[in-house]
């Protein structure tokens, strides 16, 4: 539903619109100029001599800036218009803009009145889709040359100001251009809509706080051209790939956010339109995921998770000393506290993922001072694992929210209420310890031992991870074994007991190699076989486990991430060919897509269905799903660190053919790296 | 000044504070409001060590807030984040400082260990 909706964005600023630019509010599917987690437009609507527009041809040339071709009415077997209308509208700074352009082809001179309606609820994002009733207080002020609209309650203060270039008539609701235009001429003006957060004394809070002007659109635009050039470039003989890895990188680009923290710095913002913010899962896995191409995006998840790690017992935030934060929200929810979000550290795996983030950052570029910089923070999150996550003492990470009226009830990726169940459909009670909680454990204490003896020259700390790793695998692979169906079991319960059902988590296992080598083959059965696989990939949820719906958020659609992952695993455990089977797979999908790689599309059978159904309401772009395409491409090209240098061993299946990622950047400098098919190779059979 | 504020940072002088880390450098002005004026605390962390002088000096970040909801801070009773969005204090400088600010004031009071929940029982059907 969100899939027809024109977007520009920049971070943590974007703009939803129709297809003809205009912002209507609509509950399911939200439109308006957002930032800071706070819609500040939620109508823009145009309108020529009291008709509105419809589009020929929509246009966005880059992910900031977009371009309608419009004329009135609604065309019927053929357009006949006397006069067309061009918007082209971009983020500019901390702006939106909007360059109308009228042109007229009546063989005559013309008078148009162009009429702009206005208006904005200043909802939370979170908010848009509830019926939720403003506790504070609206205002719109006609001001010469401006219109002012407004939300204050108590002191928290948001604004935001329209104004044109050009002479205009303002009222409250909106505003009126008259024109009059010579045969064949044209008339152009720019509206300005800035969005501002402002403190008691009238002045924006981020004037007041050092950081940098955010760029304007020449700027974004060399950025761009800049951020293309530095980053590798891929040939493949499929079309699809090379498409869906140019489009990634543009997407990655525009989800860049520099946090007021680290002002100088870009790190992924999670996705539009509802997490366009810092997050920890997120911006970890996702920075994890591009390490080939854009590495030091890691930098700076790094920096920013490590400055705000918790240090602190807190039940509404479900904190903990050591934990790394789930998501952090400017809105006006988490500034009085509706929800825990500012910050919420209520997930158990972003902590171990975020060691293992720093060690994998150094493999790849070998900045040992980094490593350095953030021991403290790294040996903290260790320490969470054994303190804090080890509810039950049994040497296992769980969750169990605290805040019972606003905290989540799941605290892994799958965060959905019913994400987690038995075979059955039953829903387990708490605290749950999932499996791949317990992978991410042995491989954050695997690396966690190696930074430990490699740089930071601990010898006796890394003996000791290294055991409680080998000792944490042992029994996992006791406890957590289903023999009647030979997989993993979801998760435990808070009694011990295995939660039955067969997911894509075992799928993450093998990523952190925490899988028996004598079980994977039977694991890799399962992830392939048809309860899971759905051709175009791996479902989160087995057909035919109680819980099991194709168009379920986290009960059985697929996951781009989710199968990278999973196919990185596979390749780890020696199954190349399986693994590009997924590959394939979820890249023959982000073409269905115009190679924008969505966070989930539905899990029904490739065969059935011929072509992949997009999750309703799922986030796009999605910096999980986009980073995606880098992981699955150096699974194929069986990219990895070794001291120095850079293996590469490819295992490209016959759809790609032959492919080239060129200047690969990492300690090595710059590497190429070239995969062509294994002569024997055939294509597989779900392609 | 209140006798709460006096303490708090007489405390923080003396025993700086152990959840900040060593590699902390940086000043924090607090401006604090009471009736009948301002108050200026100069906070210096050099290290991850704490001094404390009455000065209005330029600093790395300045808060302003009332002296009433600074005591419900350093109580651990109010976050500073949220306060901040709130408009309830305000901050100039550099932002991560703010994100310190939790760092120097005692935790939440009645936070409980994840172990000492209760557990709860699976779904019956």
């Amino acid at each position: 539903m969100t899939s027809d909706r024109i977007r520009i964005l920049d971070g943590n600023i974007f703009v939803l619109s129709e297809d003809n630019g205009d912002i209507i509010d609509v509950r399911t599917n939200p439109c308006g100029f957002f930032e800071l987690d706070t819609r500040f437009l939620s109508r823009w609507v145009l309108s020529v001599n009291g008709e509105r527009l419809h589009p020929l041809a929509v246009h966005e040339p880059h992910y900031f800036e977009a371009r309608f071709f419009l004329v009135p009415g609604t065309p019927t077997h053929y357009v006949d218009a006397k006069v067309s209308v061009i918007r082209e509208r971009s983020i500019a700074g901390i702006s939106f803009e909007e360059r109308l352009t009228v042109l007229n082809h009546c063989p005559t001179a013309a008078e148009y009145v162009l009429h702009i309606e206005v208006d904005s609820d200043f909802a939370p994002v979170l908010a848009v889709e509830q019926r939720r009733v403003a506790p504070g207080r609206l205002y719109r002020r006609v001001e010469e040359g401006h219109l002012r609209l407004g939300y204050v309650r108590e002191r928290f203060w948001r604004e935001t100001t329209i104004s044109a270039d050009d002479p205009v008539e303002i009222d409250e609701r909106g505003l009126t251009f008259r024109v009059r235009l010579d045969r064949n001429a044209r008339w152009t003006t720019t509206l300005h809509v800035t969005g501002r957060v402002l403190r008691p004394d009238g002045e924006d809070v981020r004037n007041r706080l050092h950081r940098r002007r955010r760029p304007g659109r020449p700027e974004l635009r060399r950025d761009l051209r800049r951020w293309l050039t530095n980053a590798p470039r891929l040939s493949c003989d499929w079309d699809t790939m090379t498409h869906t890895y140019q489009r990634s990188l543009v997407d990655l680009a525009g989800l860049r956010y520099s946090p007021l923290t680290l002002p100088t710095q870009a790190m992924p913002a999670a996705g539009l339109p509802w997490a366009a913010t810092i997050t920890g899962r997120d911006s970890v896995l996702t920075s994890l995921q591009a390490l080939p191409v854009v590495p030091e995006l890691a930098a700076a998840t790094l920096r920013m998770l490590g400055i705000d790690q918790s240090t602190v017992l807190d039940d509404f935030r479900e904190e903990e000393p050591g934990k790394i934060l789930r998501e952090f929200r400017y809105g006006e929810m988490a500034a009085f506290e509706e929800h825990p979000l500012s910050p919420y550290f209520g997930s158990a795996d972003v902590t171990p993922l975020y060691v293992i983030l720093l060690d994998e950052y150094e493999r790849w570029t070998g900045d040992v001072d980094l490593v350095r910089e953030f021991e403290a923070e790294a040996r903290a999150a260790l320490r969470w694992i054994d303190e804090y996550g080890d509810i039950r003492g049994d040497g296992y990470v769980w969750y169990q929210r605290r805040n019972e009226r606003t905290g989540l009830v799941n605290q892994c990726w799958k965060d959905s209420p019913d994400a987690i169940s038995y075979r059955d459909g039953r829903l387990p009670g708490q605290p749950r310890a999932t499996c791949e909680l317990q992978g991410y454990a042995y491989d954050a204490k695997r690396r966690g031992a190696r930074l430990a003896r490699e740089i930071w020259h601990d010898p006796a700390y890394a003996d000791r991870l290294e055991r409680e790793a080998a000792e944490l695998k042992r029994r996992f692979n006791r406890d957590f074994w289903i023999a009647d169906g030979e997989y993993y079991a979801l998760a435990l319960d808070g009694d011990g007991e295995r939660v039955d059902a067969l997911s894509s988590n075992i799928g993450h296992l093998l990523w952190s190699g925490i899988v028996d080598e004598a079980r994977a083959g039977k694991i890799v059965e399962h992830l392939l076989g048809p309860a899971l696989f759905s051709g175009w990939g791996v479902r989160t949820l087995g057909a035919g486990q109680g819980r099991y719906n194709p168009l379920g958020y986290h009960v059985g659609t697929v996951w781009p991430f989710d199968n990278a992952l999973i196919a990185w695993g596979l390749r780890r455990y020696g199954y190349r060919r399986e693994a590009g089977v997924i590959a394939e797979g979820i890249i023959a999908a982000s073409a269905y897509f115009d190679g924008r790689m969505p966070e989930a599309f539905a899990g029904f059978d490739r065969e059935l269905t011929r072509y992949p159904v997009r999750y309703p309401t799922a986030n796009s772009p999605q910096a999980l799903a986009t980073g995606a395409t880098f992981l699955l491409l150096r699974t194929l090209l069986g990219l990895e660190p070794y001291g120095e240098y850079l293996v590469v061993a490819p295992e490209v299946p016959a759809r790609f053919g032959r492919i080239e990622l060129l200047d690969i950047p990492g300690r090595w400098g710059r590497m190429d790296a070239i995969g062509t098919v294994h002569p024997g190779a055939r294509t597989s059979p779900v392609a | 000044m209140s006798d709460a504020t006096a303490q708090f940072f007489a405390q923080l002088g003396r025993h700086g504070h152990e959840r900040l880390l060593r590699k902390t450098s940086g000043t924090i002005r607090f401006d604090l409001t009471r009736p009948g004026g301002v108050d200026h605390w100069l906070v210096t962390i050099t290290h991850g060590q704490v001094r404390v002088s009455r000065e209005k000096a330029a600093a790395d970040a300045v808060i302003g807030a009332d002296e009433q909801l600074f005591e419900r801070m350093a109580r651990g009773e109010v976050k500073p984040l949220p306060a901040w969005l709130r408009n309830d204090i305000t901050a100039e400088g550099r932002f991560r400082f703010v994100l310190l600010l939790e760092r120097l004031f005692d935790p939440p009071p009645g936070a409980r260990h994840p172990r000492s929940v209760p557990p709860i029982s699976r779904e019956v059907r």
